[in-house]
């Protein structure tokens, strides 16, 4: 939930501008880049504010997790990849590709590991 | 040397005192006998005004309590952005019942329950004269009070706002009972506060000490009558929106349903003529108690006694002119919202001249720091800052910026807290040794006044600037990113302060306040007469008056009062008396014998409350039980508690004054009480008549009626006036009849004049039921019935009154001197007469002179 | 920067109503600072300067004199300063007409019929021409709300059974947010909108791209996702213009995709939220008109309809 996404996106793209050309992302960026994207609307994100949306599965843990969507091992490399087309990888799921760009999926990635 | 007895006047400074010394034998223990409170379980039954003054001013701080506990909770939900520790629903229920807490459960019954304990004693009064009544109203409030709290937890607390805007709270759109038990608190609410303003503008007119005139009488008592006046005044309005609203509910009467010819807006006038007036309602006790502890704080008299006294009525009068200023954001034209402004503007001038007068009475005297003085600082600081926000918010311009923003929660709360819980604060510091005899602690009560002060400083102020910055009231959650984050943690962190500042209030209270008479006396040298010795009988003697302070006048008062060398020293019937003096020169005229402890009214109130409650839950059987019984221990209550009739020929309360023990008529407070109670009715119908022409203009276009209504021929209506009016004619005619002894004839003429005017109404009532006309259709309809239902309430208040006469005369408890039951129920019968009548023309010839259809 | 404050003003009238603000902050403090003073005098002060506060002529003075001259000013300008934020005369050509429908809880706005084209149905967002007074008539399709936005003016009730009007004006291109402010229901807290000002030429264009049709679906997933839209019943309550859905329960979402936020202002607006808020309407806002859809799509369905809406912009 935030007042004006673009705003924030400005902030936040500005803020993690020097981070983002590192091969692995910042989870701080991420943090902010995962709020800016409104991924609260399905999932319950430690450390984010949302309405509390149980459309997906709560985000908590993930980073400890096994699996991705049940599908693909928990690598660092694998969550990037589901995160910027998940139904490439679970052709059944519900959530939609975002779009994200490799970047950004890098810095969201870093910043869901820190959910263990 | 003294001029001859008879010439002399009893009351004058020169006169000797009214009773020599020594005192008989026994007269003072059998004072302290009669005036006992209960013990053991049969406390409940208690009536004494200290006793029930002090429950009444425990319980509202307990309800205080309970409401802070929601806000700190809510404050929690707003310290951070996007927060889930509350849910939307729940969060909504809060400040509901946080707001209808505060102002019905809390504000306005503790500075009631402040009138109530200290009034007979600033008066030197021996009681209020319905005690019964007011512990009635106690009780009621108590459990209907606890009722409203405990909805919370089964999760169907009122989540309509305090305000209750329909349609909102219309069935539609709040169809669980949620909106039933905001008006089931409120019923309750209205009932004790009714019955108090009764009991407090008879008490105060006269009650009060032999030579205390209007001009002498402490300010407390001009701030408390005016409160009286206003309650009666303001309340119906809240009463008929009420009745209204769940007529609406409960039959679907569209008073408030704008697809039905009804509109929205009528309640916002109702509510707020009732609405703003409460605000003055709740501030100036608390104002006149500023006025009373400032002088003693500093040893000085008021300055500007007079003028003080005249901005309190001015305050009362121009408070019921200010109500649109909650509304000016609902599109009313501008030229009304000018008058409004206006309106608005001229109410500050009252409120300066006492600010002023407070500041000049400090400048006259010695100021000492002590606690009570501490907490009228705060009160100045707090105060000021709220009525300058208030000021603004009567500017229209900037008022649409900032209504229903955090703006205004922070300006009413500057109000609210500096105008009223400050005062009490300092009151009760103050006051705590005329009941418990010593002070409340001086360490404690300055950490207390400085955690409450820091605290609501830091949670209110930061409030005025989250509103600026686009915070709107009564939201559960408000987005990251809008700069309202620093703000609303600072409110959060100050709530968590004051709540520090109550805990230890609380602490002191406990270790330090006892009601006991072992008095240290007069600690803070008050000049007025609560400062007497005082038992559950009040004063030993009641003191003739000749000055304000009468104890920095005449410093041998209070040992005179002790030895009991003033009048009525004991009793004189062997029952409970005081003496009852006229309203403007308060001189003696009678002594009125009045109720001890009873267990009528305590079951007449819980039955009440289980009437309300069970209606609330829809048990209706319950509730018809609850309901009978309720008028069984009423009928028990007013059989054992009232009219005691001339038990002696004349009673001699010194000073060569020998008053009768029984009057009726105009002089008897019986009488005075029925003619507020008349008032308090009238404005309700006036609410009616208002309801009438309301809608009418608001529904102009479509028209009102709205077209294809038949309006019944006149014919009917005419006998249905006929018989309404015949029923007062043989009222007049009982009254013949007892006059001339003939006590059964007038029982009978009486149940006559009930048929009578049974049958007037109910003729009525079928009129435009044949006509075709059902409420349900559109508000033409619902308001004429609306008319009905309150000529319906009265038929059935007169069948039980007419009914109880009867048997009051059956048993030989009526005569020719024996009547004030009888004059009673004789005024309210005509009342109601002329209130019949007065609807049946709004109903038959106003859509006929102003019709549109 | 802030977008929805009484002190960042955006066009004339909210600047006068903020200039206000100020004269009546630097008044009051000045009074409340003269307040203080005369009780630390009273309290603290010499038995001179103390005696001339402890008298009857300070009271009246103080007390009636001052408040009724200054007050007396202070009601010459806000009467002033009303009428310079109030509506212009009725029938003012130049002013252009925008109505607002208060609804639980979201926000329906009709743009009527002009000379430059037909009138559309649009939700919880209300673009406007800059250097141009827009009349806003609101009304109320359930109970009373009250349309705020405090950059641009103060706030107007909407009341069933009644229409209100304000008059707003943007003197530069910008985006500012709205919001409910009469307690409306459980989700009174979640009901804002933006508003866009434009330049006169962007208003055109925008105008011209609201009053086209939906676009077609460009390819088989979108083709889907309308058919799903249809299938499980989204058309009972919204509409589509340029299809067989014109319900008018729920916004229209003729052109939902070019909009700044879902479920008015309580979330972004991209595939992503609109999947969410397909899915769990009600754990994302309890209590308002929409079902959960998440029982009745399965995955793919849900993106697919998600990637429509999003298409139509």
């Amino acid at each position: 939930m935030s007042v004006s996404r673009t705003v924030l996106l400005g902030t936040v793209l500005a803020a993690g501008g020097a981070a983002a050309q590192d091969a692995s992302g910042d989870a701080a960026t991420g943090r902010a880049l995962a709020a800016a994207h409104g991924c609260t609307a399905c999932h319950v994100i430690p450390g984010l504010r949302g309405l509390g949306s149980h459309v997906g599965p709560s985000l908590a843990g993930i980073g400890g997790g096994r699996y991705i969507a049940g599908v693909l091992p928990n690598t660092p490399e694998n969550l990037v990849r589901w995160l910027r087309d998940p139904p490439a990888v679970a052709p059944g799921t519900a959530m939609p590709a975002l779009g994200l760009d490799e970047a950004t999926a890098r810095h969201i990635a870093a910043f869901l590991a820190t959910l263990r | 040397m003294t001029p001859p007895e008879s010439l002399a006047d009893p009351l004058s400074r020169d006169a000797p005192l009214p009773n020599p010394l020594p005192r008989p034998e026994g007269e003072l223990e059998e004072l302290e006998r009669i005036w006992r409170r209960p013990r053991g379980w049969r406390f409940v039954t208690v009536v004494n005004n200290n006793w029930i003054g002090t429950l009444y001013l425990g319980t509202a701080g307990l309800f205080c309590v309970f409401a802070v506990i929601l806000s700190l909770l809510m404050r929690a939900q707003l310290a951070v952005p996007a927060n889930d520790f509350l849910a939307a629903e729940r969060y909504n229920q809060f400040f509901t019942v946080h707001g209808t807490a505060m102002m019905f459960l809390f504000a306005v019954p503790a500075v009631e329950a402040l009138g109530v304990y200290l009034l007979p004693a600033m008066l030197a009064a021996r009681d209020l004269p319905f005690p019964r009544l007011s512990a009635f109203a106690f009780w009621a409030y108590a459990i209907g009070g606890t009722a409203f709290f405990v909805s919370l937890f089964f999760g169907v607390a009122p989540n309509g706002g305090w305000f209750m805007y329909p349609p909102l709270t219309s069935k539609e759109y709040s169809p669980g009972i949620n909106a039933d038990f905001w008006l089931l608190g409120i019923g309750f609410i209205e009932i004790s506060a009714i019955a108090g303003a009764i009991e407090i503008i008879v008490g105060i007119l006269r009650n009060r000490a032999p030579g205390m005139s209007l001009s002498k009488m402490p300010l407390f008592a001009w701030a408390m009558l005016v409160f009286a006046v206003m309650i009666v005044f303001a309340f119906p309005a809240v009463i008929w929106a009420t009745i209204l609203l769940e007529l609406e509910r409960a039959f679907d009467w569209p008073f408030f349903l704008a697809d039905r010819g009804g509109d929205p807006l009528l309640w916002q006038h109702l509510f707020w003529f009732f609405g703003h007036p409460e605000v003055y309602i709740i501030f100036l006790p608390a104002a006149g108690a500023v006025s009373m502890i400032i002088p003693a704080m500093v040893q000085a008299r008021m300055v500007g006694y007079g003028l003080v006294a005249l901005a309190l009525v001015g305050t009362g009068f121009l408070s019921f002119g200010l109500w649109v200023h909650h509304m000016f954001a609902t599109g009313i034209p501008s030229l009304s919202l000018s008058f409004f402004s206006a309106a608005s503007f001229a109410v500050t001038v009252p409120s300066g001249i006492q600010v002023f007068a407070w500041i000049a009475t400090i400048a006259t005297g010695r100021p000492s720091l002590q606690v009570p003085m501490l907490f009228i600082l705060g009160f100045l600081f707090i105060f000021v800052l709220g009525g300058l926000t208030g000021v603004m918010v009567a500017v229209v311009p900037f008022d649409w910026q900032v209504h229903d923003t955090y703006f205004i929660v922070a300006h009413l709360h500057y109000v609210l807290i500096g105008g009223m819980v400050f005062p009490l604060i300092a009151g009760v510091y103050y006051w705590a040794p005329s009941a418990s005899g010593r002070r409340m602690s001086r360490r404690l009560g300055t950490w207390v006044f400085w955690l409450l002060f820091v605290g609501v400083n830091l949670t209110f102020f930061p409030m005025h600037i989250s509103g600026l910055m686009g915070m709107p009231r009564r939201v559960w959650t408000y987005p990251e990113g809008m700069g309202l984050d620093p703000w609303n943690m600072a409110s959060t962190i100050g709530a968590g302060i004051a709540a520090c500042g109550i805990l230890l209030l609380i602490l002191d209270l406990v270790l330090h306040f006892r009601i006991s008479n072992d008095a240290e006396g007069n600690p803070y040298k008050g000049g007025t007469l609560e400062w007497l010795p005082q038992g559950n009988y009040a004063a030993r003697s009641i003191p003739r008056i000749h000055s304000r302070e009468p104890l920095w006048d005449n410093p041998a008062l209070e040992e005179e009062v002790k030895q009991g060398r003033h009048f009525l020293p004991g009793t004189v019937t062997g029952l409970r008396e005081t003496i009852v003096t006229s309203p403007v020169e308060a001189r003696p005229q009678y002594v009125a014998i009045i109720p001890g402890p009873g267990w009528g009214h305590v079951i007449a109130a819980i039955c009440t409350a289980g009437f309300f409650l069970s209606l609330t839950v829809q048990l209706v059987w319950l509730a018809a039980a609850f309901g009978a019984v309720a008028i069984g221990a009423v009928v028990w209550w007013l059989w054992t508690g009232t009219d005691y009739g001339p038990l002696i020929e004349k009673a001699d309360i010194g000073g060569g004054l020998r008053l009768p023990v029984y009057v009726t008529g105009p002089d008897s407070v019986g009488w005075w009480a029925m003619v507020v109670l008349i008032l308090v009715d009238a404005t309700t119908f006036g609410c009616l008549i208002f309801t009438h022409a309301f809608l009418w203009l608001s529904q102009a276009q479509p028209g009102w009626p709205p077209e294809g209504t038949t309006l019944p021929e006149l014919a009917s209506p005419a006998v249905a006036a006929a018989l309404v009016a015949g029923s007062a004619a043989l009222v007049w005619l009982s009254d013949l009849a007892l006059r001339r002894g003939r006590h059964i004839a007038m029982a009978v003429l009486m149940l006559g004049a009930l048929a009578l005017f049974l049958g007037g109404v109910t003729l009525d009532l079928g009129t435009w039921w044949d006509a075709g006309l059902r409420p349900t259709v559109h508000s033409f309809a619902a308001a004429v019935y609306a008319n009905h239902f309150w000529q319906g309430f009265h038929a059935v208040l007169l069948a039980m009154m007419a009914l109880y006469v009867a048997a009051r005369a059956f048993a030989g408890l009526i005569g020719p001197v024996r009547r004030v039951t009888f004059d009673n129920v004789r005024i309210f019968w005509f009342y109601a007469a002329a209130q019949a009548l007065a609807g049946m023309a709004l109903v038959h010839l106003f859509p006929r002179l102003a019709g549109s259809g | 920067m802030n977008l929805q404050s009484v002190l960042s003003p955006a066009g004339p009238y909210g600047a006068q109503i903020a200039q206000l603000t100020w004269l009546l902050f630097g008044g009051g403090a000045v009074i409340f600072g003269a307040v203080l003073l005369f009780l630390l005098v009273a309290l603290l002060a010499g038995p001179r300067s103390r005696a001339t506060l402890g008298s009857r002529r300070f009271v009246l003075a103080a007390g009636v004199g001052f408040p009724v001259a200054v007050l007396g000013l202070l009601l010459v300008h806000i009467l002033l300063v009303g009428r310079a934020v109030s509506l212009p005369v009725p029938g003012d050509a130049q002013a252009l007409r925008i109505e607002m429908i208060g609804r639980q809880f979201w926000w329906e706005v009709r743009y009527p019929e002009t000379e430059s084209g037909a009138g559309f149905v649009t939700a919880n967002e209300v673009h406007i021409p800059v250097g141009r007074d827009v009349v806003l008539e609101v009304a109320s399709g359930d109970v009373i709300h009250s349309v705020w936005i405090p950059a641009l003016h103060g706030k107007i009730d909407m009341i069933p059974g009644r229409v209100n009007r304000r008059v707003i004006r943007a003197d530069r291109p910008g985006v500012m947010r709205g919001q409910c402010t009469e307690y409306c229901g459980v989700q009174h807290a979640l009901m804002a909108f933006f508003v866009v000002a434009r330049t006169p030429q962007e208003y055109e264009d925008w105008l011209q791209r609201q009053r086209r049709p939906a676009a077609e679906p460009e390819d088989e997933f979108l083709a889907m996702g309308r058919r799903v839209f249809g299938e499980v019943g989204c058309g009972a309550c919204h509409a589509v213009r340029g299809t067989e859905w014109t319900a008018r329960l729920g916004p229209d979402l003729t052109h939902v995709g070019s909009r700044l936020s879902l479920a008015a202002g309580a979330l972004d607006n991209h595939r992503g939220t609109l999947a969410g808020w397909i899915a769990g309407a009600q754990d994302l806002k309890p209590g308002n008109a929409m079902p959960s859809f998440a029982a009745a799509l399965d995955g793919p369905e849900l993106r697919a309809v998600a990637a429509w809406l999003e298409s139509l912009k």
